[in-house]
């Protein structure tokens, strides 16, 4: 199964984010399938390519869930319509400093 | 407070059991997602944003300060440190890994504790007043029949499969701190000519995508009809509400579109058509048997006033105001309600640390005979504390920045987690009630307003009550960017009324100074400064209150 999120063209780039199952973290997958916790480890992909790395993360349920497309920047930073969403997803909440994964340098919006 | 028997202790102990099972099977592979999302959710391990969410049933929303020890314990070990009271009188920690549930769910089997029924179409944690137990106000202690509705609908085969969620409210005091007019079915406590106890029944109340305030069906239900009562109401609903879309499938709509009339004539029928062998029978002896549960503790014979505490609000004025503000009477003499407000400046409304969790267990145990509420407005109770203690409870509170005096004021704001933690949200939430607290932060001013219920949701489900808000605050999305839509003139109390929508939509950043404007035209137009800004509202209308939403456009 993967969210429904909001339709992206072919050309958008894009990465594949997931929750991890055991712990329930934001992932997004890497170019060797694996995934990472840094936006930054993403595989960036358009069109088929990304249509087959979202087919391949679905049937990678041992080790994460609920995977989707999201847009992302040229240079791979959140972007577009869920920038808001995606960006909280990746560093945590606002409102809570001291839970801000910033030290990690994914963040390039 | 009620106790487990052995049938409650033994059916915890085996759900965490199988959940155990079904984590490590999930795990490891042999079940998929869809597999395991509903037995996920049967135990409220929910998926947020960026971590798993767990859901922790909290009966009627009272707590012994053991239980309270347990949740700072896992707030420390299994999760950031802190939790986050719901509005449903409930616990949520946001950052539990699953692979960790199971033991937290055996730590809270070990207190009597667990999260059964705080997720998917059954009937959920009934609530109640926070104040129950404690006030003069009430004809009787409502929880022994929220531990009653408990234990009737925990695992009831007929009713695990409803067409969608149900809650259930209680009350027993005229002023209504449970909202019961806004749940699926709320039961008010009454007294009929013969000077009986029942109920007043009132049904299709709720919030969400189509807010509804209830209407009473039946004016008086004798106690031990109780629950034959809400047997049929129950089967109607689950016989005639829709199941075809999750939207409509709530029971105010089947109400609404039934007509309130007929849907009490459908109850009726199906109350008189339930065969002997079919009632509940619930002896006397066995509704003795749970009250004995409740029974009043210990208190004291203790004089009406006590000198230490006039003497110490003399000598200290923060803790005059404390008093006054956050305080209410108790039924009986010398004792003292104490409402911790877990709302201080600029904190996430509703959060508590480890830290304040013990501090408040501790209090407990010393002050208020071990016992705790935790309130559908996201704060925390001690039930009977007497005043000649009020002082020494006051500061331990302030050491532990629990003691902000703002129990029913502009910052004591209900708010739902929004979209820095909720997979559901449009908008964020917390942050917006961060910036209203901090621009109402002086705590004069905000005693010179007086009652007023800010409520805010990241979304129209609506968990932040924001449509029974005096000012409703709502967020939403447009092209990805945050709006919040501003709603007056909601209430959740005896005169329950759903707010309407005062017009278009603010950014963020002009939410305060808009508020601001409004509350300065109700500072202004206010009748006596005991006129509050609800019943201003009802006087005036909203009219001048719009204006002054958007005066700055
Ligand atoms: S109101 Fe919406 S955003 Fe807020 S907690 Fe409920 S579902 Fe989430």
């Amino acid at each position: 199964m993967s969210s429904v999120r909001p339709k992206l063209g072919p050309d958008v780039p894009k990465v594949i984010t997931a929750w991890d199952v055991a712990t329930g973290a934001t992932v997004y997958r890497t170019q060797s399938g694996d995934w990472s916790q840094d936006l930054s480890d993403a595989e960036t992909v358009t069109g088929e390519a990304a249509d087959k790395a979202l087919s391949a993360a679905v049937t990678d349920e041992t080790r994460i869930l609920d995977p989707y497309v999201m847009e992302v920047s040229d240079e791979g930073g959140v972007a577009g319509r869920e920038t808001l969403r995606e960006t909280i997803r990746a560093t945590g909440p606002t409102t809570h400093p001291d839970f801000h994964k910033a030290e990690r340098g994914v963040i390039n919006a | 407070m009620y106790r487990y028997d052995e049938f409650d202790a033994a059916i915890v102990k085996e759900r965490a059991e199988q959940f155990r099972g079904q984590v490590e099977r999930r795990l490891k592979g042999e079940i998929t997602e869809d597999q395991f999302k509903p037995l996920r959710l049967m135990n409220g391990v929910y998926l947020q944003l960026h971590a798993y969410m767990l859901r922790i049933a909290i009966p009627y929303g009272t707590l012994r300060a053991d239980q309270m020890r347990t949740f700072a314990h896992i707030a420390r070990k299994y999760d950031k440190g802190y939790g986050h009271w719901t509005t449903r009188q409930n616990i949520q920690f946001n950052w539990v890994a699953l692979k960790d549930i199971p033991d937290v769910l055996d730590e809270l089997a070990g207190v009597e504790m667990h999260a059964i029924q705080t997720s998917g179409n059954c009937i959920r944690n009934t609530t109640s007043d926070q104040f129950a137990g404690a006030t003069a106000e009430e004809i009787a202690d409502p929880r022994p029949w929220c531990e009653i509705i408990r234990q009737w609908s925990t695992f009831h085969p007929e009713f695990s499969f409803l067409p969608r969620k149900f809650k259930i409210a209680v009350t027993a005091a005229e002023h209504d701190r449970a909202a019961i007019r806004v749940h699926d079915i709320g039961l008010h406590m009454r007294k009929n000519a013969e000077g009986e106890t029942g109920f007043e029944v009132i049904v299709g109340g709720g919030q969400g995508r189509t807010p509804h305030v209830g209407v009473t069906i039946r004016d008086f239900v004798g106690e031990d009809q109780l629950l034959d009562y809400l047997e049929a109401v129950m089967r109607v609903y689950n016989r005639f509400g829709r199941r075809d879309n999750k939207y409509k499938a709530r029971i105010k709509i089947l109400v609404n579109e039934t007509g309130a009339d007929e849907f009490a004539k459908l109850v009726e029928a199906e109350f008189e058509a339930q065969k002997d062998a079919e009632k509940i029978v619930l002896p006397q002896a066995e509704i003795d048997r749970i009250s004995a549960y409740f029974a009043a503790p210990d208190f004291e014979t203790l004089p009406e006033a006590s000198s230490a505490f006039e003497e110490a609000k003399a000598k200290d004025a923060a803790f005059a105001r404390w008093a006054r503000v956050n305080t209410r009477a108790h039924k009986q003499a010398g004792y003292s309600i104490v409402t911790i407000s877990c709302k201080p400046i600029g904190a996430p409304p509703g959060d508590v640390s480890h830290k304040q969790m013990e501090v408040t267990a501790d209090l407990a145990e010393k002050f208020s005979f071990e016992e705790i509420r935790i309130t559908h407005e996201q704060n925390m109770v001690l039930p009977h504390v007497k005043l000649d203690d009020l002082y020494e409870v006051y500061q331990t509170l302030e050491a532990a920045g629990l003691a902000t005096a703002n129990y029913e004021l502009i910052s004591d704001i209900i708010c739902c987690p929004g979209l820095d933690y909720c997979n559901l949200a449009n908008a964020r939430s917390i942050p917006v009630a961060q910036e209203l607290q901090n621009t109402f932060a002086d705590i004069e001013r905000q005693d010179d307003i007086g009652e007023l219920k800010i409520k805010i949701s990241g979304c129209i489900n609506a968990c932040g009550h924001h449509h029974v808000g005096h000012i409703g605050i709502l967020g939403v999305d447009r092209k990805g960017e945050e709006f919040y839509q501003i709603t007056f003139g909601g209430r959740s109390d005896e005169k329950a009324a759903i707010g309407q929508i005062a017009g278009p939509g603010l950014r963020a950043e002009d939410v305060p100074p808009a508020l601001e404007r409004v509350i300065e035209k109700y500072r202004e137009v206010r009748s006596e400064p005991s006129e509050r800004f609800i019943d201003a509202l009802e006087r005036l209308g909203h009219d001048p209150f719009k204006e002054a939403l958007y005066a700055a456009d």
